[in-house]
C-alpha cells in the first residue's frame, strides 16, 4: 500500500483493518466523499458550458471539438477515481462513471466508449484487485449510455438531450453492473462481495444523483442560450416589420431617422446611426446634440467599414471609440456595420455605447443582424423600383406608341387638307408615318439632339396643320449641339405635354418655343409655351415628365434633368439639363 | 332641310365636316364655332335644329357647354370626336347620337336619318347636366372663366347677365336660370342671384323686402317674393 502517494484518499482508521468493516460508517463516508466529488463535477460542468464550440444540441462538432470533448470528459472521468475513497485491497469507492456515461449521452456510443476505455486504463494503473473490473465496468457503461443516447437519438429524429430520468437510470443500472462485474470478476469472490457491499450502494446513489445534476444543469444552459436566442431574434423581427414599409419608400435622409428611432428602441443602445456612403442620414440617442445628421462621417471607425466594406467593432474595452466632434462626448464603445446592396456599400447602421455601459453581445450579434436584414430590405426595395420603372416605362412607351386621340385627329386633319391642297395632305401623312416610325423603335439609350428634333419635328408639324392659325412654333437650337447625346424619347413627352396640358387649352393664339443652349459645362433644352397653365401633377398624373426626368438621372447622373417653372397664364418652362460632352470632369 | 351648327376647335375638321354635311343634300350649314364660349351666343342668334359638337376644346368642353345652356335653348345634339374612351362609354349607354372622326359618309348618312325621323327627347340627365364650376364672360380683349366660389351675385338688365365678383363686373352670355339651377347660386329677385356663401348681413325692411350686402359690400335687393327662401337658406 503506498498510502503516502495514495491515488485516492484513505478512509480514515480504515487503513491495515482489514475488509471486515462495520457497513455502516464507511458506507456513510463514502456517498459523502462521492456527493462531494459531484460539487466538483459541477464547477467543471459549469467551465465546459461555457466552452463556445460545445453546443450539445447540434451533435455536430468539429474535430477539434470532439478531441477536447474526449480529453476534458477523460480527466472528468480520471478525476472521478482520485476524488473516490480508497478502500482496503485497492477497491475505490469512486466516480468514474459519471463522467463516461455522460459521454455516452452527449456523444453517443465512439465517445462513450473513448471516455471509459481511456479512464479505464487509467483505473488499471492505480492497481487493486477491482482494478480490472472497474477498467471493464466503466468501458462498458461509457459505450451502453451511448448505445442508449443513440436509440433516443433515431426515435426523436435526431434531436434529442438526455433528460434527467434517463441519466439517473442509466448510471443506477450502469453501477448495479458493475458491482455485478467486480464479483464476477475480481477474486477471491468473497472479498468482491464484501467490496460491493460496501461501496455499492454509495456508488449507485451518488452517481446517479450525480449524473442526473448533470443533465439538469445542461438544460438550464441551453434554455439561457435559447432566451437569448429567442430574444434576440424576436426583436430582429421587430425591427424588420417595422422598418419594411419604410425602406421601401427609398433610402435617405428623410426614411433613415425613422429606422434608426425604431432600432434605437428595439435594442436599448445607447445611440444609433444610419449614415450613407458620406454622410450621416440619422443620430438618434445619447450625443445627439453634437453628433448631427446631415454632417459628414468623421470617424475613422466608420471610414473603415465602408472602405474595407467590414464589421468594425470598437468594445470600448479593448478599442475605444473616440469622438471626432466633440471631447465631451459620452459615446466610447461603437458597432459599424456596412449595408451592402447588390455587392456595393451603401451606407452603415452603427449602434453606440457610452462609457459607462457595457456593449451588450445581443447587441453585437443583432447589430450585425440587422445590417444584413436592412441590406435585403433595401435590396427589395430597388428591385421593386426597378420592376415598377420597367412596367411604367413600357407602358408609356406603348402609350407613345398609339396615341389614339392624336392619330385620329390627325388623320382627320389630312382627309380634310386632301379636299383643297393634296400635295400638303400628302407631305402631312410623309410626317405622320416618320413619327409613328419613331415611336416604334425600341428606345436605344441614348440618342443625338438631332435623332430627337427630327421625332419631335414630326409631330411638330402635324400639330402645326391641326391648330393653324392658333399656334405660332419657335425654334433655337445652337448648331454646335445637335450631336449632344440624351436619353431616347426625351423631348417627345415634354412637347406633347406643351400641347396637351398647354396650347390646346387656350382659347387665343398660343407660341411654343424649343430653344437648345449652352449653360457653362451642360446643356440645356428648353420648352415652353405661353398658356401657362402648369400645375403640380397629384397621384399618377405627370407619369411622362417624372420617367423623362428619372431616365436622365439613371443614364447621366442624379445632378442633371428635368425642372418646371411657370408663371400662371403667361409661360411654362421645361428645362432639360444634360451634360455636354466633356463639360464636366 | 335641317340646320346645323359647327363646334370644333380645329379649323380642318370644322371645314371636313361641313364639306361632308354638305354631300349629304339634307344639311345647311348655318354656322361654325372654334370653341364652346363662342358657340353659346352662336347658339342663341341662329337657332339651329341640330349641333354637332366636338368633345376636346380649349377651356369648356363640349359636355360642359352642355351645362351652360338652358334646356328651352338646346337644339339637338350630335357629338363628334376622335377618340375619347369615357366619352364613348358615355354616349353608348346614354344613346345619345355620337360620329367619330375621321367621319365616315356612310355613318353620317344614318345621323342625318336619325334627324330627320323628327325631334329627339331630351338629353338623358348623366350628359346634359354636369355642374357648372366655371362661369366664361367676355372681357375687353379676352375670355375670362370666372369661378363660381368668386362670384357675389349676378344681375340682368336690359343689357345683358352680369355676373358680379369683388374685382368688377362680367358680361356673361348664361342666362339667370342656367346660374340658378346649375350653379347654385339663390334666386333673390326677379332679375338677381346672390351667392349664399358670400353673403355679409341682410337688411330688413324697406319697400322692396330687404337688401343683402356681400362680403365686398355691395347692396343686392331681395324681393318678398323670395325673401323667406334666402331666410332658410342661411338658417334664421
Amino acid at each position: 500500500m503506498r498510502s503516502g502517494s495514495s491515488p485516492a484518499r484513505s478512509t480514515a482508521g480504515s487503513a491495515g483493518s482489514g475488509l471486515i468493516l462495520s457497513v455502516a460508517s464507511p458506507t456513510l463516508h463514502l456517498l459523502l466523499a462521492l456527493l462531494e466529488a459531484t460539487s466538483v463535477f459541477m464547477v467543471l460542468f459549469y467551465l465546459l458550458g461555457r466552452f463556445p464550440a460545445f453546443d450539445p444540441r447540434s451533435g455536430v462538432w468539429t474535430p477539434t471539438t470532439w478531441l477536447l470533448l474526449w480529453a476534458f470528459l477523460s480527466t472528468v472521468s480520471i478525476l472521478g477515481s482520485y476524488l473516490g475513497i480508497r478502500l482496503p485491497g485497492g477497491v475505490i469507492g469512486n466516480s468514474r462513471a459519471v463522467a463516461s456515461i455522460l459521454a455516452g449521452l452527449l456523444g453517443g456510443p465512439w465517445l462513450g466508449l473513448a471516455v471509459g476505455g481511456t479512464a479505464g486504463l487509467h483505473r488499471l494503473t492505480l492497481g487493486g484487485f477491482t482494478a480490472l473490473s472497474g477498467a471493464i465496468a466503466t468501458t462498458s457503461e461509457g459505450l451502453i449510455a451511448g448505445l442508449v443516447s443513440r436509440r433516443f437519438r433515431r426515435d426523436s429524429g435526431g434531436s434529442w438531450l438526455p433528460d434527467w430520468r434517463v441519466a439517473a437510470l442509466v448510471t443506477a443500472a450502469g453501477e448495479t453492473m458493475h458491482m455485478g462485474i467486480v464479483i464476477l470478476v475480481s477474486r477471491p469472490v468473497a472479498d468482491s462481495v464484501a467490496a460491493v457491499e460496501v461501496i455499492g450502494p454509495p456508488m449507485i446513489v451518488a452517481n446517479s444523483i450525480a449524473a442526473a445534476i448533470w443533465t439538469l444543469l445542461m438544460r438550464d444552459r441551453l434554455q439561457l442560450l435559447d432566451q437569448v436566442a429567442a430574444t434576440s431574434s424576436t426583436r430582429a423581427l421587430r425591427v424588420a416589420e417595422r422598418t419594411l414599409g419604410i425602406l421601401g419608400r427609398g433610402f435617405g435622409s428623410e426614411t433613415a431617422p425613422e429606422v434608426a428611432r425604431i432600432i434605437l428602441e428595439e435594442t436599448g443602445a445607447g445611440a444609433v446611426a444610419i449614415t450613407d456612403r458620406t454622410t450621416v442620414l440619422a443620430f438618434e440617442g445619447i450625443g445627439g446634440d453634437h453628433h448631427r445628421a446631415g454632417g459628414p462621417i468623421v470617424s475613422p471607425l466608420s471610414r473603415r467599414a465602408i472602405e474595407r466594406r467590414e464589421l468594425v467593432f470598437a468594445d470600448g474595452v479593448h478599442e475605444h471609440f473616440v469622438c471626432p466632434l466633440s471631447p465631451a462626448c459620452r459615446l466610447d464603445a461603437v458597432l459599424v456595420a456596412p449595408l451592402v446592396v447588390d455587392g456595393s456599400i451603401v451606407g452603415t447602421v452603427q449602434l453606440y455605447e457610452p462609457r459607462d455601459r457595457r456593449f451588450r453581445s445581443v447587441n453585437r450579434s443583432l447589430g450585425e443582424g440587422l445590417a444584413g436584414l436592412l441590406s435585403s430590405q433595401l435590396l427589395a426595395a430597388r428591385y421593386e423600383e426597378a420592376k415598377g420603372l420597367l412596367t411604367r416605362q413600357e407602358l408609356k412607351l406603348v402609350q407613345a406608341q398609339v396615341n389614339p386621340h392624336f392619330l385620329f385627329n390627325a388623320l382627320n386633319t389630312v382627309a380634310a387638307v386632301l379636299r383643297a391642297d393634296p400635295e400638303r395632305a400628302r407631305a402631312l401623312l410623309l410626317h405622320l408615318a416618320a413619327f409613328f416610325r419613331k415611336n416604334l423603335k425600341r428606345p436605344a439609350e441614348l440618342a443625338t439632339l438631332r435623332e430627337e428634333l427630327e421625332h419631335v419635328g414630326a409631330y411638330l408639324e402635324i400639330e402645326r396643320a391641326r391648330f393653324a392659325d392658333r399656334l405660332r412654333i419657335e425654334t433655337e437650337v445652337d448648331p454646335a449641339l445637335l450631336d449632344l447625346r440624351l436619353p431616347a424619347f426625351t423631348l417627345q413627352p415634354l412637347v406633347e405635354n406643351a400641347f396637351k396640358h398647354g396650347l390646346a387649352q387656350l382659347l387665343r393664339p398660343g407660341t411654343a418655343r424649343i430653344r437648345a443652349r449652352r449653360s457653362g459645362p451642360d446643356a440645356l433644352i428648353e420648352i415652353e409655351d405661353d398658356a401657362g397653365a402648369y400645375v403640380e401633377p397629384v397621384g399618377g398624373e405627370g407619369l411622362g415628365m417624372r420617367l423623362v426626368d428619372k431616365r436622365i438621372k439613371n443614364l447621366l447622373g442624379a445632378e442633371f434633368g428635368v425642372a418646371v417653372s411657370c408663371v400662371p397664364g403667361e409661360l411654362t418652362r421645361v428645362t432639360v439639363r444634360v451634360p455636354l460632352p466633356g463639360g464636366r470632369a | 332641310m335641317i340646320r346645323a351648327l359647327v363646334v370644333d376647335d380645329e379649323v380642318h375638321a370644322r371645314e371636313e365636316l361641313a364639306a361632308l354635311l354638305a354631300e349629304t343634300g339634307a344639311v345647311e350649314v348655318v354656322g361654325a364655332c372654334a370653341n364652346a364660349v363662342e358657340a353659346i351666343p352662336a347658339l342663341r342668334r341662329l337657332r339651329p335644329d341640330v349641333l354637332f359638337l366636338d368633345v376636346q376644346m380649349p377651356a369648356v368642353s363640349g359636355f360642359e357647354l352642355l351645362g351652360m345652356l338652358d334646356a328651352a335653348e338646346l337644339p339637338r345634339v350630335v357629338f363628334v370626336t376622335a377618340h375619347d374612351a369615357f366619352a364613348l362609354r358615355a354616349f353608348e349607354e346614354n344613346a345619345v347620337d355620337y360620329l367619330l372622326k375621321p367621319v365616315e359618309p356612310a355613318r353620317l348618312r344614318r345621323t342625318i336619318d336619325r334627324l330627320r325621323q323628327g325631334p329627339g327627347g331630351p338629353l338623358p340627365a348623366a350628359l346634359a347636366a354636369p355642374p357648372l364650376r366655371r362661369v366664361p364672360c367676355l372681357g375687353a380683349r379676352a375670355i375670362r372663366l370666372v369661378d363660381v366660389a368668386e362670384i357675389e351675385s349676378v344681375r340682368s338688365s336690359e343689357a345683358g347677365v352680369h355676373v358680379i365678383t369683388a374685382a368688377g363686373e362680367h358680361f356673361t352670355e348664361l342666362t339667370l336660370r342656367v346660374l340658378e339651377e346649375r350653379a347654385g347660386l339663390l334666386r333673390v329677385h326677379k332679375q338677381h342671384l346672390v351667392n349664399v356663401e358670400r353673403v355679409m348681413e341682410i337688411e330688413l325692411g324697406g319697400e322692396e323686402g330687404a337688401t343683402v350686402r356681400t362680403r365686398s359690400g355691395r347692396a343686392v335687393p331681395v324681393s318678398r317674393r323670395f325673401l323667406p327662401g334666402l331666410k332658410q337658406r342661411l338658417g334664421i
